[in-house]
Order: C-alpha cells, then sequence, then structure tokens
C-alpha cells in the first residue's frame, strides 16, 4: 500500500506541480526563492533520503556556478556598481538577478527529481488517457515495445558480431555505418512482427467498445479536500505575484531585499502551498516513530 | 492537395514565429507565454489524430517505429551526440506521410523520456521532434525529400534547429533577462553538439535514407497501410473546416 503524499489521485499531483513550477517562474524574489530552494529539497530527502538529487548535484552546482558568474557579466543594466572586471562595470542588480536564476535553476530542477519519483509512468499513462485515449495506448504500446527491441538489438548485435559487424573498433565512420546496419536489420525484423501484434490486438477485441483500466485511480474524500487545499493556496500564491509581491523590483530603483508589509503574509501562503508534501509524508514518518517507539 | 499542404506548414511556421519572436517582444513572462503558445501550436495536431481511427495495424506500425526511433540511440552510446533518432522520424515521415510522421516524432521524445526521466524539456522535445517529422512529411512528395541531396540539407538545417529549439526553453525559462550577447554565448557555446547532431544526421541519411525509405515503403504497400494518407487527410480537413 503505497502511502503519504504519493498515493493521492494523478490529478491532485499535477495540479501541485502545475502551481508549483508556476510559482517558481513568477516569484522572482531571493527570499521566496531561497525558502522554496530548502522546501523541495526537504521533499526529496522525504521521498527518497536525497539518493536521485545526489546523483544531479554536480550538474546542478555548475548551472548555478555558471548563472551566478555570466548573469552580473551580461545583465548591465542597474544603478549601484559594485566593482569592475575588464573594463566591464558589476552591478548588484546583476549578482541579484545571477542568483535567483541559480535558485529558479536549482528549484526546477529538483521539483522535476521528485516528479519523477512521485509522478510514475502508470500515473502519468492515467492522466494521458483521460484526455488522449488514442495517444495514451500509443505510447503503452511503444513502452512495452522499448525492452523488447532492446532484447533483440542484443541478439542482432551479437550474431552481427561475428561476421565483423560491429560498433565497438574500426574508425569512427566505419562505426556508425555498422550502428546503422544492425538498426536496419532491427527495422525489417520489428516491422514484420509488429503486424502480427496488430492483428493479435484486433483478435482480441481492439476497437470494440471502451478500455477499461489497469489499474484504476478512484477520487475520494481525502483527494477531493488536498485538491481544494492545493487550488486555494495555489491561487493565493498566484494572485500574490499579480499585486507583485513575490516579485523583487530591479529596474528603475533597487527595492530591499527584505520582506516588508503584505509580503510576509504571502510568504506564509507560498510555504503551505509547497509544504503540501512535507506535511503528508512527514505525518507518515512521525506515526511510523510513534509506532515503533510503543510497541 | 496543395492548398491543404500550404495551409498547413503557413500555420506551424507562422506559430513557431510567434512562439520565438512573443517572448522577446514581451518584456515580463516569456516562459509561461511562450508555453502556452507552443501548446497552443501543438495540441491541434494531438487532438486530430486522437480523433482520427485509425487501423490496430497501423497503430502497431507508428508504435514500433518511435519506439525503435528511441532505441537507436543504445548502439551508439559509444558515440558521443551520435544518435539516429532524428534520422529515423524524418525516413518515417517521408514514407508515411506528415501525421504519421508527427505521432512518430512526438511519441518518440514522450517514451525516451519515460525512461531516461521526464524534465522540463519533455514538451519542448516533443514539439521539435514533432514538427520535423510533420514538416518532413508534407514535402514528402517535393524535390528536397525526394532527392538524397534535398534530404540531406533537410538533415542538416534540421539538426541546428533541434538544438535551438531546445536551447530556447533554457533561455526563455531561466535567463529571465533576455539580451542578444547572452543568448550568443549560450548558442555558441551548444555550436559543436548541434554540429554535431547535424553532421550525424547527413551522414546517416546520406548513406541509409534510400534503403530505410525503400524497406518502410515496400512495407506499406505490402500491408496496404496509411492507404491514399493524402486525399483522405483533405477530406478529413475539409470536413472539419
Amino acid at each position: 500500500m503505497v502511502r503519504g503524499f504519493k498515493s493521492f489521485h494523478p490529478i491532485v499531483l499535477l495540479v501541485y506541480y502545475i502551481f508549483l513550477i508556476a510559482g517558481l517562474m513568477l516569484y522572482q524574489h531571493p527570499v521566496f526563492l531561497f525558502v522554496a530552494g530548502c522546501f523541495v529539497t526537504l521533499i526529496n530527502l522525504l521521498l527518497d533520503g536525497g539518493k536521485q538529487i545526489k546523483k544531479w548535484g554536480l550538474m546542478i552546482f555548475i548551472m548555478c556556478i555558471f548563472s551566478i558568474i555570466l548573469t552580473p557579466l551580461f545583465n548591465q543594466r542597474g544603478n549601484q556598481i559594485l566593482f569592475y572586471v575588464f573594463n566591464n562595470q558589476v552591478m548588484l542588480e546583476g549578482i541579484i538577478q545571477g542568483v535567483m536564476i541559480a535558485f529558479t535553476l536549482f528549484g526546477i530542477i529538483a521539483i522535476f527529481i521528485t516528479f519523477n519519483m512521485v509522478i510514475t509512468p502508470e500515473k502519468f499513462l492515467f492522466l494521458f488517457s483521460k484526455w488522449f485515449p488514442q495517444w495514451a495506448l500509443l505510447i503503452m504500446l511503444s513502452m512495452r515495445f522499448v525492452p523488447l527491441l532492446r532484447r533483440r538489438l542484443k541478439e542482432i548485435q551479437e550474431v552481427q558480431q561475428l561476421k565483423g559487424v560491429s560498433v565497438k573498433n574500426g574508425n569512427i565512420k566505419q562505426r556508425a555505418k555498422n550502428g546503422m546496419l544492425i538498426i536496419q536489420i532491427l527495422l525489417t525484423w520489428s516491422l514484420e512482427e509488429s503486424i502480427q501484434t496488430g492483428d493479435s490486438m484486433t483478435a482480441r477485441g481492439y476497437g470494440f467498445g471502451k478500455r477499461s483500466k489497469y489499474q484504476p485511480f478512484y477520487m475520494r474524500k481525502r483527494d477531493l479536500v488536498a485538491l481544494g487545499y492545493i487550488v486555494c493556496t495555489g491561487l493565493t500564491v498566484l494572485f500574490g505575484w499579480w499585486l507583485g509581491d513575490g516579485v523583487l523590483t530591479l529596474l528603475p530603483i533597487l527595492e530591499p531585499v527584505w520582506l516588508q508589509g503584505r509580503e510576509w503574509f504571502y510568504l506564509a501562503v507560498w510555504l503551505l502551498f509547497i509544504g503540501f508534501p512535507i506535511w503528508t509524508e512527514g505525518k507518515e514518518r512521525l506515526k511510523w516513530r510513534y509506532f515503533r517507539r510503543t510497541t | 492537395m496543395a492548398h491543404n499542404k500550404g495551409l498547413l506548414i503557413g500555420i506551424s511556421i507562422f506559430l513557431l514565429v510567434i512562439l520565438v519572436s512573443f517572448p522577446l517582444l514581451n518584456n515580463q513572462h516569456y516562459m509561461l507565454l511562450s508555453f502556452i503558445i507552443m501548446l497552443a501550436s501543438f495540441l491541434p495536431f494531438m487532438i486530430r489524430f486522437s480523433r482520427r481511427k485509425i487501423l490496430t495495424r497501423e497503430l502497431v506500425v507508428l508504435a514500433i517505429l518511435a519506439a525503435i526511433a528511441a532505441v537507436s540511440r543504445v548502439p551508439f552510446s559509444s558515440l558521443p551526440s551520435v544518435q539516429p533518432t532524428t534520422f529515423v522520424i524524418i525516413v518515417a515521415a517521408v514514407t508515411l506521410g506528415p501525421q504519421s510522421g508527427f505521432v512518430i516524432g512526438t511519441l518518440a521524445a514522450m517514451v525516451s523520456n519515460l525512461f531516461l526521466g521526464q524534465g522540463p524539456w519533455t514538451p519542448w522535445q516533443m514539439y521539435a521532434w514533432g514538427m520535423i517529422g510533420l514538416m518532413a512529411g508534407l514535402l514528402g512528395k517535393t524535390w528536397l525529400m525526394q532527392s538524397k541531396l534535398g534530404r540531406c540539407i533537410y538533415g542538416f538545417v534540421v539538426g541546428f534547429l533541434f538544438g535551438w529549439i531546445m536551447n530556447f526553453w533554457f533561455i526563455v525559462g531561466v535567463m529571465q533577462e533576455i539580451n542578444w550577447q547572452a543568448i550568443l554565448l549560450y548558442y555558441s557555446g551548444s555550436f559543436y553538439f548541434d554540429l554535431a547532431h547535424a553532421l550525424s544526421n547527413v551522414f546517416f541519411l546520406f548513406l541509409f535514407s534510400k534503403s530505410w525509405m525503400n524497406i518502410i515503403q515496400r512495407f506499406k504497400v505490402k500491408y496496404g497501410l496509411f492507404p491514399t494518407s493524402d486525399t483522405e487527410a483533405q477530406y478529413s480537413f475539409k470536413k472539419f473546416l
């Protein structure tokens, strides 16, 4: 039994991700982005102990450094000159912009790492089949063919290697040519086989009436409550952006970075919104600890 | 027939132009706007295909061609940035028509990402490969796609375009401040990867496009798949209007 955040209805999860990504793109404010980055890291830790994010760590790090260093060099619109690099003025505004880009980048990649853990291929297909049934079937068929074709490819490679056709030796031109020959064999073989698959599907009655689902997802009461929560907080977040609260004004005059007045309220809503998986996952963790201690 | 094709080409080019220029014109929320425009240019084709009744055999053939396009990366994993996915999409689109080309391109992007992991690049990749297939299919009967030289030119151009569309999401999504220096720097950074993609497309198209087209064509005739796709498309388009 799947529990916690992953157990919600796919539509609830999809709506959460749409709002979250939109929020990250729109809230261009260092404080908002920093806090969001912390929360997303925490979600990653709760979901799989940070294993996936570590794999991406180096790439994220390089991209962030890249944007922090390069943005100020190219973005020279601003009022507060800090210092000069090769006769180029470096602005405070440019550096703040670079930091915000780095945070956004980190946030988006980290969110997609959790997206791949939470929206598993079968949930993805469920979402697809709701609106595009024919596409969902195509994706499902194609996905099923991928492992099969890889097995066939291995078989072909082994046979062809005996004839001296291999991608492993020779110059680059020869290797590319051999690789393509192998794929061409795969093409002729698989096209013939696919007709058989198609006929067998017809024989089993594909195309008669509505298809049932392999794994059904039902909207339960808790899904509706969660959906309501996400939509309310998400819309408030968007409203806050519309009022201009979660956005740091860089031009014409740099706004103070520290939050003031109404912005605190929207920061709180933003946190309540992002924190949804932390609440649902963390609750399970706490329960687990509690039960282990009592028994 | 020509009218229909011209209209389709016109629409897709027009939308691509909007896709590129609108975010630059509009000074604030390029990411969302470009994303919405991309979806708007892309969804009609998806919806049109999902409305269409096609044979089970054809469905399976489309699925297997997309799977081949996605899997064809595997034997080339030892050669950096050489992958024949674009080649497979172009060749299949030329023989099976624009709609099939679009479906195979989109599906190949989707499937390979389901195995490699989704990211913000997924819709852009679907868009890029889908449009490459669509254009190749629309140009299918013309000189450009019927001669080897024309195919090579198309493959070269498309190799760069693919890289540029993929850079585009990064630029609009992440670099909020758009100026030409930054864009040029970023695009020159990816130049060698794009060049490798373009050259490998030319290489594959030069050596293998004829034999692949023959194989698919023979197969299409043998089993009577996608019959008179042009007239049918025209018919459905008229009905649609």
